[in-house]
C-alpha cells in the first residue's frame, strides 16, 4: 500500500470492471436480442477465469494477496483502493462462479434480455467491489451499486408480487445503508479533526480515537446496514419476499452472494473499526443468531411455497454463521467463512432445482407438487443431493462448516453450541418435508415431462461436484482462510 | 459605462441583443425550429464567452460583477437555456409556438438569470429578477390552447407580484438601515452592531419571504406544483432549474456577508430548511402526477440547498454549486423526458399513462430513471456525491440535526422517485400510447445521462472547477 510498490498487473480492477464493459456491450447491441446472452456469458466466463488466476497470487507479509491503490477524489480524501486477502479471494471466486451459473440458467430469459443481462453484469461488479474495496466510500458505492440492479431484477422479471417485494427490498437495504453513510461521514470528520488527515481509508480510520459512546453509536450504524443484508433476526422480513419473487438468477445472487456481503462487511469493517463495541455486542449477536436459527427454521416449516422454505432456511443458516462469529475464535470463524461459501453454493443449487421444477409444473406450492421423481428422475436426484447438503449431511458441503462452527463455539461458549445443534436438527425437519412433498408422495402432473436439458445438465453437474468435493475435502479452503481469519481476530491487518 | 464594463457584459449583451434580433427578424423570416437552433447557438456562444474570457474590469456600472463565481453561474444558466431550446423543437412545433417569439423570450430569460447571479447591488438584483420573471409569466402561459397553462401563468403572476412587493420593500428597509444599495457595503453596515438592527432584520425578513416565493420554500411553495403542471414541459424545466438556481446563487453571498451578526436570520433559514424538507417530502409522497411530483421534489431539493446556504462561505458555496449543477442536470433531464414523451395535444403526466412505457421507449425511460435516481442520490449517479458533499459540509459545520433530517428526507424521497420508475418498467403496457421522439431530444437526454454518470464516477474535475470559482 505504499508508493514503492512496483507496477503490477491490475488484476483486481480488470475483474471488477470487465462486467461493466460487458454490460455496455450488451446495451450497444440492443437490436439483436440474442447477442446480450453471449456477451454476458463470455464476460462472466472471463471474469471467472480471472478470479481463478488470482489464486496464484501469494499472500504478502501484510496478509494481502493483491493490492491496488491510487488517487481518485483527492479533494475529499477518497482513494481507489482495492485489496484481496484469502477471505475476499474465496468470496470473489464464489461470486464469479455463481454469476456464471446465473447467466447460464437464465439463458431462456425472453423478456427484455437487452436489459436483463447488463443488470446481472452490473450486479456482479457491485458484489465483487464490496468484497475487495478498502476505502469506505468506495465500499459504500459498491454496496449501493448492488441495490439498483437487484431492484430491477426483482421488480421487472420477478413473479406475481414482484413490485411489492422489490420496493420492500430496496427500502430495507437503503435504510440500513444510510445509517452506514452517516457513520462513515462522522467517523471521517472525527478522524480528520484529530489528525488533520481527511481520509476514508480503512487503515487510517482504524486509528481514530473514539469514546465508548461514539464507538457504540458508529458500530450500531454500521451494523444496521450489515444486519439488514445478512439478515439478522428482526431485520429479515424483506428476505422471503425478495427471494420468492425474484427470477432464478436474482435468487441465486441474493441467496448465494448478497447475504454474504453483510457478514463480510461485519468482519472487514464493523469489527476491526470498533473492536471494543464489537466485543461487547458478541453475546447479543449470538442470541440473535440463535433466535434466527430457530425462528426461521420454524417459519420455514410452515411455508407452502418451496422457494420461501429455502429462503427461510437461508436466514436460519446465516444465524449459525453469526453464532460462529460471536464465538470469536479461529475454528468458529473458519467454520463461518466455510459455511458462507458452502451455503452460497448449496442454496443457489437448491434454488436452481426449484426453478427448474417450477418451469415444468408451473407451481411452487408444496401441496400441489409431488411425485416428481417419476417424471423427472434426474432433476429430482440433483434436488435431493442439494437438499441433503443443505441440511448438513456429513460428506456434503454444509456439514464441514457447521461442524467447525459447533466445535469452535463449544470450546468457548458451550451453551450456545448446544442450542445451535438443536437448530441444525430443526433444519432437517423442514428440508425433509420439502423433499418429501416435492419428489415423492402423490404424483402431480407436470405440463412438461422433459427431464433435464443439456444446458441444465451443464449447470447442475458442476454444482453437484462442488457440493461433494467441498464436503469431503474442504482443507484447501481452510488453508486459504487460516491466516486472514487469525489476522482479523487479532484486530490487525487485514 | 466604460468600454471595459461593456466587455465584461458581452455574454449578457449577446443574449439580450440576440433575443431582440431574433424577435425582429423573426417577424420577416418565419422559421420554426430554425430559430430554436439559432437561439441555442447564441446561448452557447454566450456561455462559451463567459467561460473563457476573463474580463479586465470586474465591475459593471456598480450593479453587476463578472467575478469567477458570477461567470460560472452565467455559463450554467446559458447552457440550460441553450439545452432547452435545442430540445424543445418538436414540442413547440406541435403546439404551434411561434419559433422566434419562444426563442427570444427564453434568451431574455437567460440574460435576466445571468444578471441575477452577477448582481452586486440590490438594485441590480431587483432588476435582473424582474427581467426574467416577467418573461416567465409569458412563457408559462405560452400554449394558448391549454387552460391549465393560462391558470398556471396567472398563478405565477399573482405569487410573483407578491414576491416582488416583498422584495422591493425589503430592499427599501435594508437601504434605510444601511444607507447603501451596494450589497457588500449595505451588509457591512448592517453587521456593524452585535446583532441586526430591528430595521435591518425587518428588511431581511422581507427578503427571505421574497426568496421563499421564488425558490418555493415551504410555506411559500403552494404555486409550485400547479405552475409546473400547467406550464409547457420545457418551460417547467427552466423554472425548476435555472430560475431557482439563479435566485439561490444571488442569495448565497448575502448570507455569507452577514457573518456572525446574522444569527437571527440563520435561525429563520434553519427553520425554513427544516419545514421545507419535511413539508415537501410529505406532500411529494402522495403525488401521482410526474410534473407535480417533480415540483414537490424541487421544493425538497431547495431545502437541502438551504443547508449549504446556512454553512455559507467557501465550503458552503462549493457544496452549493456542485449540488446545483447536478440538480440542474437531473431535473432538466426529467423535464426533457416529459417534453420528449409529449403527444400532439397533451403531455403524459399521470403515472397511469406512463405504465409500461419502459418496454416501448426504453431509452427515454432509462434516461428518466437515471435522472430520478440521481435526484434521489443513489450511486453511481452524480446525485450521490452531491448529497455526500452537502451533508458532509453540514456535519462539519455543526448542522448535524438538519443534516440528519436531510438524510432521512432523502431516504423517504426514494419512494416518490421510485414510483414513476416502477410504473415505467414494472407495469403492463396497456394503453399503447404512441410518442415518438426526435434526434435532438435523444442527444440531449444522452448528454444529461453522460454528465450524471461521469460526475458520479469522477467528481474531481467538477469539484476542482467549483473550487476554482471561489478565490
Amino acid at each position: 500500500m505504499n508508493a514503492a510498490t512496483p507496477f503490477q498487473f491490475p488484476l483486481l480492477s480488470l475483474m471488477l470492471w470487465l462486467p461493466v464493459l460487458g454490460a455496455v456491450l450488451c446495451l450497444v447491441c440492443y437490436k439483436k436480442p440474442d447477442l446480450p446472452r453471449w456477451v454476458a456469458l463470455i464476460t462472466t466466463a472471463l471474469v471467472f477465469l480471472l478470479s481463478l488466476v488470482a489464486i496464484s497470487a501469494e499472500p504478502a507479509a501484510s496478509g494481502w494477496r493483491l493490492l491496488e491503490d491510487c488517487s481518485w477524489i483527492p479533494s475529499l480524501g477518497i482513494r481507489y483502493s482495492l485489496g484481496m486477502d484469502g477471505i475476499s479471494l474465496l468470496l470473489v471466486i464464489l461470486t464469479t462462479f455463481l454469476q456464471l451459473v446465473a447467466i447460464v440458467i437464465s439463458w431462456r430469459q425472453d423478456k427484455f434480455p437487452v436489459l436483463f443481462f447488463p443488470l446481472l453484469l452490473i450486479l456482479e461488479t457491485g458484489i465483487i467491489g464490496v468484497f475487495i474495496a478498502l476505502d469506505l466510500v468506495l465500499f459504500y458505492l459498491f454496496w449501493e451499486l448492488m441495490l439498483i440492479p437487484m431492484f430491477f431484477l426483482i421488480g421487472v422479471w420477478g413473479h406475481e408480487k414482484r413490485i411489492q417485494a422489490a420496493v420492500k427490498f430496496f427500502f430495507f437495504t437503503l435504510t440500513g445503508s444510510l445509517c452506514l453513510l452517516i457513520a462513515v461521514i462522522s467517523l471521517y470528520l472525527l478522524h480528520g479533526q484529530q489528525t488533520g488527515d481527511y481520509s476514508f481509508a480503512l487503515d487510517a480510520l482504524k486509528q481514530t480515537d473514539l469514546t465508548a459512546t461514539q464507538e457504540l453509536i458508529f458500530y450500531l450504524c454500521f451494523m444496521a446496514a450489515f444486519a439488514v443484508k445478512v439478515p439478522i433476526f428482526p431485520f429479515h422480513s424483506w428476505l422471503p419476499d425478495a427471494h420468492a419473487e425474484a427470477p432464478v438468477a436474482g435468487t441465486v445472487d441474493l441467496a448465494g452472494l448478497l447475504l454474504k456481503t453483510g457478514v463480510y462487511g461485519m468482519i472487514r469493517f464493523a469489527f476491526p473499526l470498533f473492536p471494543h463495541a464489537a466485543e461487547k455486542s458478541l453475546p447479543v449477536l449470538a442470541v440473535l443468531g440463535i433466535i434466527g436459527l430457530f425462528y426461521a427454521a420454524w417459519i420455514a416449516n410452515l411455508q407452502r411455497d418451496i422457494k420461501r422454505i429455502v429462503a427461510y432456511s437461508s436466514i436460519s443458516h446465516l444465524g449459525l454463521v453469526l453464532i460462529g462469529l460471536a464465538a470469536w475464535n479461529q475454528i468458529a470463524w473458519e467454520g463461518s467463512m466455510l459455511l458462507m461459501i458452502n451455503h452460497g453454493i448449496t442454496t443457489a443449487a437448491v434454488f436452481i432445482a426449484i426453478a427448474l421444477f417450477h418451469r415444468r409444473t408451473g407451481t411452487r406450492d408444496i401441496e400441489k407438487l409431488g411425485g416428481l421423481w417419476q417424471s423427472q428422475p434426474n432433476l429430482s436426484a440433483f434436488f435431493l443431493l442439494f437438499c441433503m447438503a443443505s441440511l448438513g449431511l456429513p460428506g456434503l458441503a454444509n456439514f464441514a462448516g457447521e461442524i467447525l462452527i459447533l466445535i469452535g463455539t463449544f470450546t468457548s461458549h458451550s451453551a450456545w453450541a448446544i442450542l445451535a445443534v438443536g437448530g441444525v436438527l430443526f433444519s432437517a425437519l423442514y428440508t425433509l418435508r420439502m423433499v418429501q412433498g416435492t419428489i415423492w408422495g402423490p404424483s402431480c402432473e407436470p405440463f412438461e415431462r422433459q427431464d433435464l436439458l443439456a444446458s441444465e445438465w451443464l449447470v447442475l453437474i458442476p454444482l453437484a461436484i462442488l457440493v461433494v468435493v467441498l464436503g469431503c475435502y474442504p482443507q484447501p479452503l481452510l488453508e486459504v482462510l487460516r491466516d486472514p481469519v487469525s489476522l482479523l481476530l487479532q484486530g490487525g491487518h487485514p | 459605462m466604460t468600454s471595459a464594463a461593456l466587455i465584461a457584459l458581452i455574454p449578457q449583451l449577446i443574449l439580450a441583443l440576440g433575443a431582440t434580433a431574433v424577435l425582429l427578424i423573426g417577424a420577416w423570416l418565419p422559421m420554426k425550429r430554425g430559430w430554436h437552433y439559432v437561439g441555442a447557438l447564441l446561448a452557447l456562444v454566450a456561455a462559451l464567452l463567459s467561460a473563457t474570457v476573463q474580463p479586465a474590469a470586474l465591475d459593471v456600472a456598480g450593479l453587476y460583477t463578472s467575478a469567477p463565481y458570477a461567470r460560472f453561474c452565467s455559463v450554467l444558466w446559458s447552457l440550460t437555456v441553450a439545452a432547452t431550446l435545442f430540445g424543445s423543437g418538436r414540442y413547440s412545433d406541435q403546439r404551434r409556438f411561434g419559433g422566434s417569439e419562444y426563442t427570444s423570450l427564453l434568451l431574455f430569460a437567460a440574460a435576466g438569470m445571468n444578471l441575477l447571479s452577477m448582481a452586486i447591488s440590490l438594485v441590480g438584483l431587483f432588476l435582473a429578477l424582474e427581467a426574467f420573471t416577467l418573461v416567465l409569466y409569458i412563457l408559462i402561459a405560452f400554449n394558448r390552447n391549454c387552460n391549465r397553462g393560462a391558470e398556471a401563468g396567472l398563478k405565477y403572476l399573482v405569487f410573483g407580484g407578491i414576491a416582488t412587493a416583498f422584495l422591493s420593500f425589503g430592499i427599501a428597509l435594508i437601504y434605510t438601515a444601511s444607507g447603501s444599495f451596494m450589497i457588500a457595503e449595505a451588509f457591512n453596515a448592517l453587521r456593524a452592531g452585535h446583532d441586526l438592527t430591528p430595521l435591518g432584520l425587518a428588511g431581511w425578513a422581507m427578503l427571505l419571504v421574497a426568496i421563499g416565493f421564488k425558490i418555493s420554500l415551504v410555506p411559500f411553495h403552494l404555486w409550485t406544483p400547479d405552475v409546473y403542471q400547467g406550464a409547457p414541459a420545457p418551460v417547467s424545466g427552466v423554472l425548476a432549474t435555472a430560475a431557482k438556481g439563479a435566485v439561490l446563487t444571488a442569495f448565497l453571498p448575502l448570507l455569507t456577508l452577514l457573518g456572525d451578526s446574522g444569527e437571527t436570520v440563520r435561525q429563520i433559514v434553519w427553520l425554513l430548511a427544516l419545514v421545507t424538507m419535511l413539508g415537501g417530502t410529505l406532500t411529494a409522497l402522495v403525488q401521482t402526477n410526474l410534473k407535480r411530483m417533480l415540483g414537490y421534489s424541487s421544493v425538497v431539493q431547495m431545502g437541502y440547498l438551504l443547508l449549504a446556504l446556512l454553512v455559507g462561505g467557501v465550503s458552503g458555496g462549493k457544496a452549493l454549486l456542485f449540488y446545483l449543477v447536478v440538480y440542474t442536470v437531473a431535473t432538466f433531464g426529467a423535464f426533457a423526458v416529459i417534453t420528449s414523451l409529449a403527444q400532439e395535444t397533451r403531455e403524459l403526466q399521470d403515472y397511469e399513462e406512463l405504465a409500461g412505457l419502459g418496454y416501448r421507449y426504453p431509452k427515454r425511460a432509462i434516461a428518466l430513471a437515471a435522472c430520478l435516481f440521481s435526484l434521489a442520490g443513489i450511486p453511481p449517479l452524480a446525485g450521490f456525491f452531491a448529497k455526500f458533499i452537502l451533508f458532509r459540509t453540514a456535519f462539519a459545520h455543526q448542522y448535524t440535526g438538519l443534516a440528519v433530517v436531510g438524510i432521512f428526507a432523502s431516504l423517504v424521497s426514494v419512494y416518490y422517485y421510485l414510483r414513476p420508475v416502477v410504473t415505467l418498467f414494472m407495469r403492463q403496457d396497456e394503453k399503447r400510447i404512441d410518442c415518438s421522439g426526435s434526434v435532438s431530444e435523444y442527444l440531449l437526454l444522452g448528454g444529461c445521462c453522460v454528465v450524471l454518470l461521469l460526475c458520479g464516477i469522477f467528481p474531481e474535475p467538477l469539484l476542482a472547477l467549483v473550487a476554482a470559482v471561489f478565490p
